[in-house]
């Protein structure tokens, strides 16, 4: 889509946002930037049966901050209209009159390049009435019910939205992007023997409605039931140390939680991350490369511009086992004297970007699964997980396994489930001794929480971790 | 009736949700209901001592909740020209005739819903001192609340960073029925909050989280905010690690709800009709051990968490929800009442209130003193207080859990050393049958009242 088209939606001009920009740094703010946001969401719940409660939603603004030094002021208005933005952009230039000294903020983005295009729209949501869509939700329901007799109850939800953003800054800098992201998610519940057991599938990319596949709905069914039959029977374990082999895809949750958040760049800059000052140096086996990514055609953590207007790019944190770079928005790339890494990313116009992670990925090893499973005498191997957290300063992190299999003398043999690890982040690089090449991307509806909520997605070969803290009787 | 408008939703905003609600009868709606609410944020944040960000947020929305032709559908927009919501209100409309009919979806009977929410500050939640806070005020505040000062030099350790913030913020619903509900909440809200990291001489690093709340300014305990974070990170310097196996387990009053809130969720008769709770088929029977018994208390004058009415209007109650173990209500909405036959109750638990408890007769919970994590060390000997967790969950439909913890371990009542990379895991039911002590020390600042509690043998792994 054209500029124009962004600047006629949010009914302004380039006059009026150089105003605006005046305004906000009237008080001697080095920099400041607008974001507009218009986010149409919509839903669909398909519950005992029909498809009987959906809605949608509408929210719409504009964000305006201002940086002076690294400090930081935002205001922002839920109406376009100038005199609210005005009232805005004044609350935020107050940052300025605590002083300090001034910084440059011109960056050398990569303006006069085409506008990137990582998620084009074949069949815009809009454009797609929503009664089409009951019967996705209905013949979803209808496929997992045929796969296992022991389901008893199905949830599903579809839920579909399209952002339009228009970002302007004091560089005179216009970036504006149409995201569509479409996420379909089942929840099951099982019963056998008197047991009720659940299972969770979905599915997030940033398309259009042409994402609505019969594959992908026969993909989600499946994955809702497959193992179930193991977690019924799933023990248990015996807690304590001992190696883990993670399965490829999910088990990204690992970087996210161990490695990610820790290399985010605010964290460093102050000196809270055990990761601080360690750029440059060896931190893992050489054949470890760790990527964070916002170039994946239609994934959920792609974007063609971050929320400062910096365009989408590839990011190595680690390369071949050294540290080569954090994860930077513009405070921090102007802290550290480098180039923004396009991670400065907001939840909505009502939040200030701050570094934020996007795919985040290990790159592919030699080894093969069966061989690093065939490598621990007794372990555990893991697969499906639902959430983490990490403590910056420590390194120490979590994730919680929903389901997994005991390794003994280097066979899977009984299934577990709903366990707790825990390790540090350092430590457990260190520790990773095996490197599959078997690099999957989890496509599910990853979100990360770091203050605000924002999509992203996690993908891993296979790893064998020698030692980690695994919960258990 | 005299409605009293005199928050932040004006008259005017108050006709465009009436307008609103009228366009949906208009196009179609059999019955609406219209939540219109409006909230100020500000917040000073302070890195080592000077200001690092200064925010300004003003929110508005109206939610739109539509009953048409037997069917329901949820809308929300923050878009309040008038020309707009009547657009809004027609597509809604339309959107909901598309869904399939659900015959047990209509609004709460009106006997059942709260006539007293008339000016929104019924009860006491509301400081009119919020109207003379200015940007001068809030940024001294924060800066009172620095210790940047104490660099920790001649200490085994340093201070790597100070955050802190202060912020307030006021609130104000208006909730609407076409059945001829009126109800309005207003409160204020003041808080500081502070994280500390510091290193010790190895280079290793530690950080501590405190905070504080209040509905009120003077009821925020501002200047202990940073001293308590750094007290709690200079606690868990040199952690050893602890065998795994069964410990008596103390947590503490600032983070035991996480405990609470699991059995809480699974009294939702919305998971209990979709089979997804633990507490299926519980009602009436004794579940957990005698010892626990929780209250909510909603309607308690000027305490967090309050609130004469739940988000369908309908009229809340302080009512038993656990008394001696035996579960004494589910959370019933209008909806899932109907579908199941059920008594409706309210959606949701307001102000949860854990009832003291001693394993021994006479000890702790009535005697008047404080019984708090210190006192319950004392009573139950040696094992592991838990000041913190990390990650985990609990699987609903099962009640099985696994939690990271951080904390203490301790020996005849004192504590010997802090303890890391450790692991919690069990069943709800089995882990509040062994409860021993429930404290008297919840966090006045908190909504759910949970004191620091202890269990019995709890699977620790390490």
């Amino acid at each position: 889509m054209e500029n124009r088209y962004f600047l006629d939606r949010f009914k302004v001009t380039v006059p009026q946002l150089d105003s605006l920009i005046g305004t906000a740094l009237a008080h001697g703010g080095d920099y400041a930037d607008l974001y507009f946001e218009h986010t149409a969401y919509n839903d669909l719940l398909l519950k005992d049966n029909e498809v009987a409660s959906g809605g949608f939603h509408i929210d719409s603004g504009v964000g305006i901050r201002v940086l002076k030094g690294d400090k930081t002021g935002y205001a922002y208005s839920e109406s376009t209209e100038m005199p609210d933005m005005t009232c805005a952009a004044k609350a935020a230039a107050q940052i300025a009159m605590a002083g300090g000294l001034p910084a440059d903020y011109r960056h050398a983005v990569s303006t006069g390049l085409p506008a990137p295009d990582l998620y084009p729209a074949a069949r815009n949501w809009k454009d797609c009435p929503a009664s089409g869509f009951i019967p996705v939700l209905k013949k979803l329901e209808s496929i997992i019910y045929s796969k296992e007799p022991k389901v008893v109850k199905v949830i599903a939800k579809l839920s579909w939205s399209e952002s339009e953003i228009l970002m302007y800054n004091s560089s005179g800098e216009l970036a504006c992007d149409f995201r569509p992201m479409g996420s379909i998610v089942a929840s099951v519940i099982f019963s056998w023997n008197g047991k009720n057991e659940n299972k969770t599938a979905s599915r997030s990319f940033r398309m259009g409605a042409e994402m609505i596949t019969d594959r992908l709905m026969d993909e989600i069914a499946e994955e809702a039931v497959a193992g179930i039959d193991d977690r019924f029977r799933a023990i248990r374990p015996k807690g304590g140390k001992m190696p883990v082999v993670m399965g490829a895809g999910a088990s990204g949750i690992l970087l996210h939680e161990a490695m990610g958040h820790s290399f985010e760049a605010d964290f460093n800059r102050k000196g809270q991350s055990i990761f601080s000052g360690m750029t440059g140096k060896k931190i893992c086996d050489s054949s470890i490369s760790i990527v964070d990514d916002g170039t994946i055609r239609y994934n959920r953590g792609s974007c063609n511009y971050d929320d400062e207007g910096i365009r989408g790019q590839k990011t190595y944190m680690v390369k071949d086992g050294i540290l080569v770079s954090y994860l930077h928005d513009r405070i921090s790339a102007r802290f550290y004297g480098l180039q923004p890494t396009g991670n400065g990313r907001r939840e909505s116009f009502r939040f200030n970007p701050i570094p934020r992670m996007r795919a985040t990925y290990m790159e592919n090893g030699n080894a093969l699964k069966s061989d690093l499973i065939a490598s621990v005498k007794k372990g555990i191997y893991v697969d499906e997980f639902s959430n983490g957290q990490v403590k910056i300063g420590e390194g120490d992190f979590t994730f919680y396994v929903k389901s997994g299999c005991l390794i003994e003398n280097g066979r899977l043999t009984a299934p577990v489930k709903d366990l707790n690890i825990i390790g540090n982040g350092p430590r457990t690089l260190a520790d990773i001794v095996g490197v599959g090449n078997d690099l999957a991307i989890d496509n599910g509806t990853w979100t990360c929480g770091k203050d605000q909520s924002v999509p992203v997605s996690c993908g891993i070969p296979s790893v064998l971790v020698k030692s980690l803290t695994v919960g258990g009787n | 009736m005299e409605r009293n408008i005199t928050g932040l939703i004006s008259e005017s905003e108050k006709e465009l949700a009436e307008y609103c609600m009228e366009s949906a009868l208009g196009h179609g709606a059999a019955q609406v209901r219209i939540s219109l609410s409006k909230s100020i944020l500000d917040s000073v944040g302070m890195l080592n001592g000077e200001v690092d960000k200064v925010a300004h947020s003003a929110d508005r929305s109206v939610f739109l909740y539509v009953f048409a032709d037997g069917r329901y559908g949820t809308f929300s927009t923050n878009r309040l020209d008038k020309a707009e919501l009547a657009r809004f209100a027609a597509n809604a409309v339309d959107t909901v005739k598309m869904l399939a009919e659900d015959p047990f979806r209509q609004l709460p009977d009106p006997a059942r819903t709260e006539k007293g929410a008339v000016t929104g500050r019924e009860l006491g939640l509301y400081d009119s001192s919020y109207e003379y806070m200015t940007a001068g005020k809030r940024m001294e505040i924060a800066r009172d609340e620095c210790i940047s000062g104490k660099t920790g030099d001649g200490k085994d350790y340093r201070i790597i960073s100070e955050e802190c913030e202060y912020s307030d913020s006021t609130d104000d619903n208006l909730v609407l029925d076409s059945s001829g509900f009126y109800g309005r909440h207003t409160e204020t809200s003041f808080a500081v909050c502070s994280e500390i990291t510091i290193e010790d001489k190895g280079g290793r690093k530690y950080s501590g989280y405190w905070w504080d709340s209040s509905p009120f300014i003077d009821g925020l305990d501002r200047m202990a905010c940073s001293e308590a974070a750094l007290d709690r990170a200079i606690r868990q310097m040199n952690p050893r690690n602890r065998k795994g196996g069964k410990y008596r387990m103390v947590v503490d009053a600032s983070v035991s709800s996480r405990l609470v809130s699991p059995v809480i969720s699974a009294l939702n008769a919305a998971s209990i009709q979709q089979e997804s709770s633990f507490l299926k088929d519980s009602l009436g029977k004794r579940i957990f051990g005698d010892g626990l018994s929780i209250i909510d208390c909603a309607r308690t004058p000027g305490k967090p968490g309050a609130r004469l009415f739940d988000t369908e209007g309908v009229a809340t109650r302080d009512c038993e929800v656990i008394r001696g173990g035996a579960v004494k209500m589910y959370f019933t909405n209008t909806y899932i009442a109907r579908k199941m036959g059920m008594e409706p109750t309210v959606e949701g638990v307001s102000r949860p209130v854990l009832v003291p408890f001693s394993c021994k007769k006479g000890c702790g919970e009535d005697s008047g003193v404080q019984f708090n994590a210190g006192r319950i060390m004392k009573e139950c000997g040696s094992g592991i207080y838990v000041t913190g967790f990390n990650g985990g969950n609990c699987n609903q439909t099962t009640g099985d859990f696994s939690y990271g913890i951080e904390g203490f371990a301790f020996r005849d009542g004192q504590i010997l050393h802090p303890v890391r990379e450790m692991v919690i895991t069990g069943n709800m039911v089995g882990l509040w049958n062994s409860l021993l002590f429930a404290g008297n020390d919840a966090r006045p600042c908190t909504r759910w009242q949970i004191p620091s509690l202890c269990f019995d043998e709890v699977d620790f792994s390490s």
